[in-house]
């Protein structure tokens, strides 16, 4: 029987070419509008040390990276060993391993359910020296073993291979399509592994396949940034790289700066001087610019901030995801110093929540976390050029009226007050860190202290009223509802959607906006659903203990399903937890028959 | 302009804010504004193009006694934030002042880095050699052995040279001035928002609060000119009058000519735009089609 949807794994060591290989099968399924989903995982190390690439390719709309792998190829068993408990074998996956790489069996942990799997050695390395005369070329002959195994697209993969050593020497390019031809003979010596995992698919319209921080770069130049500065920190640098490429395209500047605390003030300096400007780092970075954060709050000058979420603390897992900044983005400061705090939850939002980030930045002229995280920002996936657009805000300027006696400051109700910009006549203004008065001198007292303290945070509720951004996903009424945010969506959306699919009354509350709160939207979810579970993953459960500080959660009724980052969250330990949820919930209605 | 399209000429008393400085009677610092307020007018520099920016300290509260935008920002940070003014808006005549605690110790990396980049704006380092502000303790400009609030037994550090820090690290004008000392200071201080390129000025700006009365009068016995056929465009010229003990030599030490950041960035948008003009978000976002 065909199949729709396969989940491939490569690892082995980084000089093996483990990412080329996903990237080729991942450009090739979304050329012909497939949907992919593509991750890469690496130890710390720069060259060599373990390496993986794991691609989703679907023939329906997917949201989550598969839980569990149906196709491994295998290089080396020693790299695989690295990856324990993160990439796991479906229970009949087809295992392709190196021949010549004799590790025993009962030393290799594929899962916990891994009977059926189908052992396959394929001479990866003899391959590739015998047809290619370097074993160089063994990703090479990967790629065309799996085309002709699953029944991928061969042709697309050909001129992939072309493209790639469309430079190289003409012979080069020669041994490596005779590489991708030895896979493709091979294959055909074993084809009978494969069955039931052939790919079954119609051949659509080419998608577009790009990362998180690809299209946060994109975003921010969408919403009219121009001016960006930056330090390079996993997983981050690719906002820096591309627009490094792309900012003086559109007429703007950026500028690798000597750390953080002067990206952040270079980032507040371009804003005040009238220009939308970004910055985007780790949380560690984000904890370097937390003092200045606090300025653009008491300044009240727009500033955007994508923190991109690593495992921490300290220097933690620099190339793996976790939920764990949040506190950090909600409260890091001294003071009291509004901020707004977006979370996008999927690769496609981290467009939509960059340029909404600006929007926000600008009408409320305040800093803007987007709390992005590694999953999502260098996953890359395909998405359609029709969703990626989105409404563009700026900032209020002062009238020739405002401009006679100009108050920077100006108490309002809705705590916003027209900035004036350099260049502007009439409207020179000292700003200041200082708490200050209406015109922006430097004061002391007390009650400006408090008027001001107040005008500050009044800004947040136009933001809570406009942008009350969330999703729901699932039953209208529910016996459980999750509550989840940023990357845990896909998991948790695709859980929920299977949930329901089976019959049962499942349902999801996802907030993009996490600070202000969408407390409104919430309290309605609360009442439509029996028992919740909070979903994420932070060690000592920040969102669930956030949450607590201002709401009610059902008492009794309420469980955390947390536990650290480092491995992404899966459908199936979703779930795990709903149906757990769900036998307690028909225990206790028991009971009160 | 004024209505008729006749230019109005500014005045120096047309750069004062209003805003009566919190300084000591006697700082220094008084003299550094009132030159700046002389060599503002002198250019005929139009406030509401200018920026003014700070981190912390007594001096640097100077933004908001200046007519122009002005930015008193965190300590350490004033260049940082001048960094995004000039970068963001390349037209615009960005000034940042601060003192030596503020440039050197907290804010010494971004000294080294807006030197080495040629940051097209002018910064004024006012150098009272002691922290003002918190009262008196010892700054990187405070000479060995000073006893000072933080240093009971006497300062058991090496100073830095301002101006030798500035010259190793990239700036293309470096001058060392003299509050006391309001024609050459002020001349110094047009010079630099002229000149293309990182323009470092180090005032000697006594502290009459924590450095006593005698400071004043100490580094005015110290002050010297540099000789009439000085040659700055030499680093090895300029560098002879570094770390000097028994003098405080005034002038410009150092020029040369370099592209600008500003430049450099103005010529990478040249290139970057060349043929194709602005490109759309559709564009951009077409370049991430699968293409082999």
């Amino acid at each position: 029987m065909p199949t729709r949807d396969l989940t491939f794994a490569i690892v082995g060591s980084g000089g093996d070419g483990v990412i080329t290989t996903g990237d080729m099968l991942a450009q090739t399924g979304a050329s012909v509008g497939l949907h992919v989903m593509k991750v890469e995982a690496y130890g710390p190390q720069i060259r060599g040390g373990e390496s993986s690439c794991t691609v989703r390719v679907s023939a329906d709309p997917i949201y989550a990276q598969g839980d569990l792998v149906q196709v491994l190829v295998v290089f080396n068993w020693a790299d695989f060993a690295q990856f324990r408990g993160e990439i796991l074998a479906a229970p009949d996956a087809i295992v392709l391993y190196e021949e010549a790489d004799d590790t025993p069996r009962e030393e290799i942990d594929l899962g916990p359910e891994t009977d059926d799997v189908r052992w396959v050695p394929v001479p990866f390395i003899e391959l590739a020296k015998e047809s290619a005369g370097t074993k160089l070329a063994k990703n090479i002959v990967t790629l065309g073993l799996l085309s002709e195994l699953f029944m991928l697209p061969q042709e697309p993969l050909e001129q992939a291979i072309k493209g790639k050593f469309a430079k190289k020497k003409p012979e080069v390019l020669e041994a490596n399509l005779k590489g991708f031809e030895a896979g493709k003979i091979h294959a055909s010596k074993i084809t009978e592994a494969a069955s039931g995992k052939r790919m079954q698919y119609t051949a659509g319209e080419p998608m577009l396949l790009m990362s998180g921080n690809e299209l946060s770069a994109v975003a921010a130049l969408h919403a009219g940034c121009r001016f960006f500065a930056g330090y390079p920190i996993t997983p981050s640098s690719e906002v820096l790289h591309l627009l490094s490429e792309l900012m003086p395209k559109v007429g703007g500047y950026l500028v690798q700066t000597e750390d953080e605390l002067s990206a952040i003030g270079a980032v507040i300096g371009g804003s005040f001087a009238g220009v939308k400007s970004m910055t985007a780092t780790s949380g560690p970075g984000l904890a370097l610019m937390t003092e200045m954060l606090g300025l653009a709050s008491m300044a009240e000058i727009p500033a955007v901030i994508i923190d991109v979420q690593r495992g921490g603390p300290s220097t933690g897992l620099p190339t793996k995801s976790e939920q764990s900044d949040l506190w950090q983005a909600l409260w890091g400061s001294h003071g009291d110093a509004p901020r707004v705090v977006l979370a996008p939850a999927d690769v496609e939002d981290c467009f939509h929540a960059t340029v909404a980030a600006f929007n926000i930045a600008e009408e409320a002229q305040v800093p803007v976390i987007v709390l992005s995280d590694q999953f999502i920002a260098q996953r890359r996936e395909t998405l359609s050029m029709l969703t990626l657009d989105h409404e563009v805000t700026g900032r209020q300027v002062p009238s020739a009226g405002d401009l006679r006696d100009y108050k920077r400051y100006k108490e309002t109700k809705s705590g916003i007050s027209p900035m004036s910009w350099p260049g502007m006549k009439g409207g020179e203004y000292q700003t200041n860190g200082l708490e200050h008065t209406e015109d922006g001198s430097p004061t002391s007292m007390f009650l400006t202290h408090e008027k001001m303290n107040a005008k500050r945070y009044r800004k947040l509720r136009r933001v809570r009223d406009k942008y009350s951004f969330y999703r729901h996903y699932g039953a209208e009424k529910a016996d459980v509802g999750i509550i989840c945010w940023g990357s845990s969506k896909g998991p948790v959306k695709e859980a929920v959607l299977k949930a329901n699919g089976r019959g049962e009354r499942v349902a999801a509350f996802v907030p993009q906006l996490l600070y202000p709160f969408p407390f409104h939207e919430f309290q309605e979810f609360i009442k439509t659903v029996s028992e919740v579970i909070v979903v994420e993953l932070s060690y000592s459960a920040q969102f669930y203990k956030y949450l607590q500080t201002f709401l009610e959660l059902p008492e009794g009724h309420t469980y955390v399903y947390k536990r650290s980052g480092g491995k992404n969250l899966t459908v199936s330990e979703v779930e795990d937890k709903i149906q757990k949820v769900l036998e307690m919930s028909a225990m206790r209605r028991e009971v009160l028959v | 302009m004024s209505a008729a399209g006749v230019k109005v000429e500014l005045k120096p008393g047309a750069y004062k804010s209003g805003l009566k400085p919190v300084w000591c009677p006697g700082c220094g610092d008084f003299g550094v504004l009132n030159a700046l307020y002389r060599a503002m007018a002198k250019l005929q520099i139009e406030p509401w193009n200018t920026v003014i920016l700070s981190g912390i300290g007594c001096s640097s509260r100077l933004p908001g006694y200046v007519k122009t935008y002005g930015f008193n920002g965190v300590h350490g940070r004033a260049l940082t934030l001048a960094t995004g003014v000039k970068v963001a808006r390349p037209e615009l005549t960005v000034i940042a002042v601060g003192g030596d605690g503020d440039g050197l110790a907290i804010g010494g990396n971004h000294l080294i880095h807006s030197c080495r980049r040629n940051l097209d704006i002018l910064y004024i380092l006012m150098d009272n050699e002691i922290y003002g502000l918190t009262k008196g303790q010892v700054a990187p400009t405070t000479p060995t052995g000073d006893k000072t609030k933080s240093t009971y037994w006497g300062n058991p550090e090496p100073s830095v040279d301002p101006c030798e820090l500035a010259i190793s690290t990239g700036a293309t004008w470096v001058a060392r001035g003299f509050s006391g000392e309001m024609k050459g200071l002020t001349e110094m201080i047009s010079a630099g928002l002229e000149h293309n390129g990182f323009s470092f000025l180090n005032v000697m700006s006594p502290c009459v609060t924590w450095r006593g009365d005698d400071q004043f009068k100490e580094m005015k016995a110290k002050v010297a000119q540099l000789p009439e056929d000085y040659d700055p465009s030499r680093r090895k010229n300029a560098v002879k009058y570094t770390r000097e003990k028994d003098k405080i030599t005034t002038g410009v030490l150092y020029e040369v000519e370099a592209p600008s950041l500003t430049d450099q960035l103005e010529d990478m948008k040249t290139r970057a735009m060349a043929g194709n003009g602005s490109q759309s978000t559709k564009e951009m976002l077409s370049s991430f089609y699968p293409s082999f």
